[in-house]
Formats: C-alpha cells, structure tokens, sequence
C-alpha cells in the first residue's frame, strides 16, 4: 500500500554539519538544488527525505540553513529528519565510524512516501537518462535500479556545475564505473533505486554488520538477489563530485592497516553474507518529535536500539530458480 | 573282332597293346597327379600349422585385450566415481567456505561488541571506584 498521494519518488539523502570532505554543505546545496531543479522542471512528483544524523552540538543544524541556501527548494517535499547523536554512540561497532551512513539512510527509507525510494549522495547529480527514466514512468517494482558513476575532477569549479560542465569529457576523472552483472555494483551508494514496497521486504540496508561501512551498500545487492530482485542498469549515469577524504580519492589510503580506516576494514565478506533485519529496523521505534511541517525529530530511547549482537541475523544468500548465485568467497586474510 | 580279341585276351587277363599304352600313360598320369597332391596337401598342412599358430597368437592377443578392456573398464569406473568424489568434494568446499564467511562476519561483529563493551566498562569504572572509595 502506497501513501496517499504519493510521489513518484522519494529521493533519501543523508547528512550533517560537520565538514565532512571539505566544505560539505556547499557540496551538498550546490547538488540539491541542481537535483531538485531537474526533477521539478520534468514535473516528476518527487520528495526529498534529509536524515540529519547525529548533528554536532557546536553548529547549525543543516534544516536551519537549506531553506535559505536554496529559495527555490520547496519545503511541500522535504521531509527532514534530526536524529539524536546518541544513537550513533549506541549502535556503533567500531569507534571509528563516525558516522553510520546506512543506517541513517534507512531511516530515511523506512519514512518516505514515494512509489521508488532513491538512495544516494549527497555530491551526487542525477543524470539525464536517470531523469528520463523517471520522468517517463519506467520504472518496473521488484526491480533494483544502479547508474554507473561518473567523477568530476577535484580541479573542476564546482560553483557553476551544469550539463555543459558535468558531460564535458575533460570534466571527468576517467570513464564511469563499469556495472558488471549479477550484483552491477561499484560505488552502489550513489544510486540504489527500488521500490517502496521492495525495499520495505527486505528490511534496507544492512544494520546488523555495524562495523563497517564501506560494503554494506554492496551487501544490499547480495540481499536484493537473494530475495529474489533483478539488478538492472537503468540507462545512464550520475556524477560524483570528487572531494579530499573521500574513498575515492584515497581507496589505498589505509593499505596494510585496514582496520583502522574511518570506513572499516573493506575486506569484510560483503559480497558473501546476508542479513535479516529486524522488523524495527530504520529507527522504527524511536520516539518522532513533529517540530514543524517538515522537521521531525528522533529522540532517543533504548527501545529503539537493536541488540549489540544479533548473530542468528548473519545467513547465508540462496540462489533463486534462474537467478545467479548470489554468495562468493572472498579470501579475507 | 577287335572287341572279339579283346574280350578274349582280358579271359587271360591281358590287354591289347595299344590299350596297355593307354593305361601306362594314365597311370603316370594319375601318378604325377597324387604327387601333385601331395604337394598341395603339404602345402595345406603347413598352412594348416601356420594358421593354427596365428589363432593361438590371436586368441592370446585377444585375451590380453579383453583383460585390458575389463582393466580399463574398471578405471573408468574409478574415474568416475573419483569425479562424483570430487564434485561432492567442490559442493562440501563451497558450503564450507560459506560457512567461513559467516563465521567471520559474526567473529567482526563479537570483536567490536567487545570493544565497545570494554570502552564503556572503562569509561564507567572510574566513576564506580570513586563513588564506593576503593583504591583506583
């Protein structure tokens, strides 16, 4: 059952005022209003769900300022959410996480309203054959849509990022990702696209494997195929903007002494195991605090954190009949 | 009376000498042909042996065979069940590295729960010791 007058999509992004990568939040305004504009001069109904997770105490709430950064964003589709930082402390398995990305973006999927649920970036742009796909109504249920990613080179003035810049070539940092089938993964959390009611069967991202996150996007696509969810490339790509700290930039950074990057260990069997979340997954039971129209806050309460450890919720993918065999070994160590 | 003479002649068991000739001549005749025979028939028996010799060679030669068949037969059984040992032995690898992989990601998540529990145990302990004022 979809929400009365649902959108089309629901685009969830997640975020805080923390400088992340340089100056994040004009990363981040730039991208909105780029993405934003798109979508509503394709009349595509779309909503924007905003997981402020775990904002620092010492600045301004990202809500407080996008409003004004970006008059054209109309607060009718936002939907932003304040989650309370201690949650990041209790559910957190390694202290080097900072930020614990999916499950931040569940918590954004788990509320939004829209038919397809779109989980990306927030330096991500869509890009025109996305746009297309959405706004002709392509889109199928029970289908897991990628974009392979394109990246801007870090020398590019990002002030002014427009078709004319973002498909010049000389813009990008080499060719797009190449998605290779059965799972079309590599940079998966710029763009994973599904159904609202497919993403709600299984249950989001991973919140059990809280030590990483680094390949808990992939891990999603072995939970799509295992759930019996086709993984099709829906035609075209996004752009990333590249920026200092991130992944891509630096992937052997923390070559040899793996478990120490900000990201996790990536050598985690990602592409091998699956998972069961909770029903309650998402934050379901955190105490929602409505402070206007389009802010709502998740207060804390120990109710709404899952076990430290929840192992029976590790398993094994199965293969579906005709699909491909969703699990693969991967030496670790 | 030639025939006359004749009949009376044989009565003394004699024969005319043209007939004599005759008789003469095919005697060495039948006389050159049993000879001849007895060539062909020793010919024949050498044959005979030779052939008898091959059959032996061959019975053997196929004795050999047939034991080889039977001996490569009984390896293509092996073979066989050495390839359903083996694919059985792929299906029980793959399982167990599944399982492995498992393990694993359950082992990750035991080492940061116990880290996390020891951060916190450490981070309360303090405050504990002062408040029953045990010696830190």
């Amino acid at each position: 059952m979809h929400p009365p007058e649902a959108p089309l999509v629901s685009l969830v992004l997640t975020g805080r005022n923390d400088g992340y990568g340089g100056d994040f939040t004009t990363r981040f305004f730039r991208t909105l209003r780029f993405n934003h504009a798109q979508l509503t001069a394709r009349d595509v109904p779309h909503e924007i769900v905003f997981v402020e997770w775990a904002p620092p105490e010492d600045e301004p709430l990202l809500v407080e300022r996008i409003f004004d950064a970006i008059p054209d964003l109309d607060p009718r589709v936002c939907s932003w959410y304040v989650v309370d930082p201690r949650y990041q402390d209790a559910l957190s398995l390694n202290p080097r996480l900072q930020y614990l990305e999916f499950l931040a973006k569940n918590v954004g999927v788990r509320r939004a309203r829209g038919r397809f649920v779109l989980t990306s970036n927030c330096d991500v742009y869509l890009g025109r054959r996305v746009l297309d796909a959405l706004q002709q109504g392509r889109l199928q249920p029970g289908v897991l849509y990628r974009a392979p990613r394109h990246d801007i080179k870090l020398a590019v003035d990002q002030s002014h990022l427009d078709w004319a810049v973002l498909e010049d070539p000389r813009n990008l940092d080499g060719p797009a990702h190449v998605l290779r089938p059965p799972y079309m993964g590599s940079a998966t959390g710029d763009f994973v696209l599904l159904d609202r009611e497919s993403f709600h069967e299984i249950r989001g991202f991973n919140e059990i494997y809280r030590t990483a996150r680094i390949g808990i996007d992939r891990n999603v696509l072995v939970k799509a195929l295992s759930s019996g969810i086709t993984i099709e490339d829906i035609g075209g790509p996004v752009y990333h903007v590249n920026h200092v700290g991130s992944y891509r930039v630096s992937p052997a950074a923390y070559a040899g002494r793996e478990g120490e990057a900000p990201w996790g260990d990536r050598r985690w069997h990602s592409g091998g195991v699956s998972y069961t979340n909770p029903p309650t997954w998402g934050l379901a039971q955190a105490p929602e605090r409505r402070l206007d129209e389009r802010r709502v806050d998740l207060d804390f309460s120990w109710e709404a954190v899952p076990p430290l450890v929840d192992l029976r919720r590790v398993v094994l993918p199965v293969a579906r009949r005709g699909g491909p065999v969703p699990g693969q070994y991967v030496r670790k160590r | 009376m030639s025939r006359f003479l004749s009949a009376l002649l044989s009565v003394f068991g004699l024969v005319s000498a043209r007939r004599y000739q005759a008789l003469l001549q095919q005697v060495t005749e039948l006389k050159a042909g049993a000879a001849d025979w007895k060539a062909k028939a020793g010919e024949a028996l050498s044959r005979a042996k030779s052939l008898e010799q091959d059959v032996k060679r061959q019975t053997q030669l196929a004795a050999r065979f047939k034991a080889a068949a039977e001996k490569a037969q009984q390896r293509q059984s092996e073979i066989e069940s050495l390839q359903a040992q083996l694919e059985h032995a792929e299906r029980e690898l793959t399982g167990a590295r599944e399982h492995l992989m498992v393990i694993e990601v359950k082992l990750d998540i035991l080492e940061g729960a116990a880290n996390v529990l020891d951060t916190r145990t450490r981070a309360v302990a303090p405050r504990r010791t002062g408040e029953t004022g045990a010696p830190a």
